[in-house]
């Protein structure tokens, strides 16, 4: 059984590149970086000169003869129709943890390898996923999925399976247990990252292969290069002298997207963003994740940076509502300058897939429901959406407002119903008949208003008799209450329900405290 | 409110009515009845007279309820009643817009009317006089036929009930017969 799998992404700067863009993946492409070349070095304030140099290319590219060192110029004789792009370290950072993470998915223990390079442990997935050419098809898989192009070895060891990785000719390559030594034998020894010196040093010896170098005595070669040279010696057999550094994911994931123009427009800027978020979210799809927060980081033109938490009403991975709560926190909380950087953070969770009861009544769906909860907020504002939960208090209209969150159960619902006695049946007598007990589920409403209405009362007595010129025809009360008499925002009141001559049946209430009437609203 | 009159999934109703005459009071048993069901509803407050006590005391769950509230303002309320029928899932949509209903476009209740026939929400809309013309499947206009007073005495201290009736303006489908009478406590 193979001990390690090796992904390894060649031209990795070059499918970064193609990861943001990926029309670019079948043309010729180089990866650019201004070197600095000072003619007149030791001359203070001396001319330099910016020569864009390759340092990367991709697959398309090189059959072209562009190679990384060659300048811009020489690329470009090499292949005409060449495409270049700057290299932006976000684009690389992002694809080298997005590679991270596909592999990730598939073994619990990794170790990164450098950019595009990921080592993994694959000691028990057969029992989870198969043969070795199994495991390795998913980690095949799981990479593409993110954007990424692999080669996959699997072999005893992580230096076998990266020369399996390096020099197979296929997506997977299997180096069976006990033929490392064999296989490795015909690789050249360029493929092993030694130092440039070692490598000249072997070449004058006339080693040219990791076989002729692994027949090379081991005590020699001690004593003439030390322990690089036992390094080398074992990495030519296969072996790994160095420890397995296991990564972790960190805890936030981040895609990135450098722009060559600036952006002062919402609209354009939100497509920009579903690019960026949609990166994001496959990868974490490919890893079965979720997000329940987004950071959002805007590089301005002005060189200040605009930074925004939108904190997402329920765990997803689905790239429009992130986009619709992206974008309605951005009209509410505009940069104040140009955007030419985008940067998006994903905090990740795991969530476990429920199902719902069988007799469940529908609900909206989280993903819908946010969405309208996030336009709603734009329109009239998150202090006037929710849900009204009842204050513990005996003051008139004391309430405070929840963000709204159904409960999933519908049984919480009808014991709620149940313990109020609120209970109605649709085919209740009590709709039809003119004499039915009054429940308390059929209760008069009142209309309240908001804030209650100062009015001009006479009374007879302490009776109402008429508000604001208009008669009182019948009246009942008072209906006397207080509290918080302990503290300074006590209250006390009286509350009458009359009916006024226009046939409108409210409700009054007289401060006690200050002698105030109030129109608290109206039955109906 | 009897299943006769009951909001209907898919269509649009509306409760027509003076001041004191019942109609918010329907519109709280449709919200307890569809709550009650462990479904989820909406309530578009245009001038946010909607009050959790008495919606407590009719036994609705405030948890299931939705509440926006629209400050005076019937363009938002009805923007915001347009986004929420375009929702799958709410079983009902209320729109109370209060005392002041404004005019409705044709094409504004046409549009209206599709979205809950394709979300297959309910859209119980209530106010002083009708909005959405024969965009509506039913429209009932109530009316207040008595009031109970209660007291130990002679003099009543409370307000012990109130007694509505409908009169069906508009079904699409047969809603005759006598119109039922409804007592709501106070």
């Amino acid at each position: 059984m193979s001990r390690f799998a090796c992904v390894l992404v060649e031209h990795f700067d070059a499918a970064a590149i193609e990861r943001c863009e990926p029309a670019l993946r079948e043309r010729p492409l180089a990866i650019l970086n201004p070197r600095v070349d000072r003619p007149n070095v030791g001359r203070e304030g001396g001319p330099t000169a910016r020569i864009m140099t390759t340092i990367e290319a991709n697959t398309a590219a090189r059959e072209h003869g562009v190679r990384p060192g060659m300048t811009e110029t020489e690329a470009r004789a090499r292949c005409p129709m060449l495409l270049t792009r700057p290299w932006v370290e976000e684009y690389v950072a992002s694809a080298r943890h997005a590679l991270l993470e596909a592999a990730l998915a598939v073994s619990p223990r990794i170790e990164d390898g450098g950019a595009g390079l990921a080592y993994v442990d694959t000691i028990g997935l057969e029992r989870l996923i198969g043969d070795p050419a199994a495991i390795g098809r998913r980690l095949v898989h799981q990479v593409r999925a993110i954007g990424l192009i692999p080669r996959v070895g699997l072999a005893a060891s992580r230096t076998a399976a990266r020369m399996a990785a390096v020099n197979g000719s296929g997506a997977v390559t299997i180096i069976p247990p006990g033929r490392e030594r064999a296989t490795l034998a015909k690789v050249s020894i360029a493929t092993l990252d030694l130092a440039p010196e070692l490598i000249a040093t072997l070449g004058r010896w006339g080693v040219r292969t990791l076989g002729e170098l692994a027949a090379l005595p081991r005590e020699g070669l001690a004593a003439r290069l030390g322990p690089p040279g036992l390094r080398a010696h074992d990495l030519a057999l296969g072996l790994d002298r160095d420890p397995f550094r296991p990564w972790t994911p960190p805890p936030f994931w981040e895609e990135a997207q450098g722009l060559e123009w600036e952006i002062d427009s919402l609209g354009v800027l939100a497509g920009v963003l579903e690019t960026v978020l949609e990166r994001l979210c496959r990868r974490l799809a490919a890893v079965s994740l979720v997000a329940d927060s987004l950071e959002i980081r805007l590089g301005l033109a002005s060189g200040g940076h605009h930074a925004r938490a939108v904190s997402l009403a329920y765990p997803m991975s689905e790239v429009k509502p992130m986009l619709t709560l992206a974008v309605l926190d951005l009209e509410a909380h505009p940069p104040p300058a140009a955007v030419t950087r985008v940067t998006i953070s994903a905090h990740p969770i795991r969530t476990q897939a429920g199902q719902g009861g069988l007799w469940q009544p529908p609900a909206p769906a989280p993903r819908d429901l946010v969405t309208v909860l996030a336009r709603l907020a734009a329109l009239v504002g998150a202090d006037n959406l929710g849900s009204p939960v009842l204050v513990d208090s005996h003051r008139s209209d004391a309430f405070t407002m929840l963000a709204f969150s159904p409960p999933s159960d519908a049984a919480a619902s009808l014991d709620h119903r149940a313990s109020a006695g609120g209970i109605i049946s649709s085919h209740s007598p009590r709709a039809e008949g003119p004499e039915p007990p009054a429940g308390p589920g059929r209760r008069l409403a009142l209309r309240r208003m908001r804030p209650a209405r100062r009015v001009e009362v006479e009374t007879v007595g302490e009776r109402p008799v008429r508000v604001e010129a208009r008669l009182v025809v019948a009246s009942a009360g008072p209906w006397r209450a207080s509290g918080e008499w302990w503290d300074r925002e006590a209250w006390a009141r009286d509350e009458w329900d009359v009916v006024l001559g226009d046939g409108a049946l409210c409700r009054l209430a007289r401060d006690r405290l200050v002698g105030h009437w109030y129109l608290d609203g109206f039955y109906d | 409110m009897g299943d006769r009159l009951a909001p209907v999934r898919g269509e649009i109703t509306e409760i027509v009515g003076g001041l004191s005459s019942g109609r918010t009071s329907h519109l709280l048993a449709c919200l307890g009845e569809v709550v009650g069901r462990g479904e989820t509803a909406a309530l578009v407050d245009t001038e946010e007279i909607f009050d959790p006590g008495s919606a407590a005391e009719a036994g609705i769950d405030l948890r299931r309820l939705l509440w926006v509230r629209c400050g005076s303002n019937r363009e938002v309320a009805l923007r915001a009643a347009d986004m929420l029928v375009r929702c799958p899932g709410f079983a009902l949509v209320a729109l109370d817009l209060g005392e002041r209903v404004p005019r409705l476009p044709t094409t504004m209740a046409f549009r209206l009317k599709f979205a809950v026939r394709r979300t297959d929400v309910a859209l119980l809309i209530v106010g002083r006089r009708r909005l959405t013309g024969s965009s509506a499947a039913l429209a009932v206009e109530t009316f207040r036929e008595g009031i109970e007073w209660a007291g130990p005495g002679p003099t009543p201290t409370r307000l012990a009930r109130v007694r509505t009736t409908t009169r069906v303006l508009r079904a699409r489908r047969g809603a005759s017969g006598r119109p039922p009478s409804s007592w709501w406590s106070a």
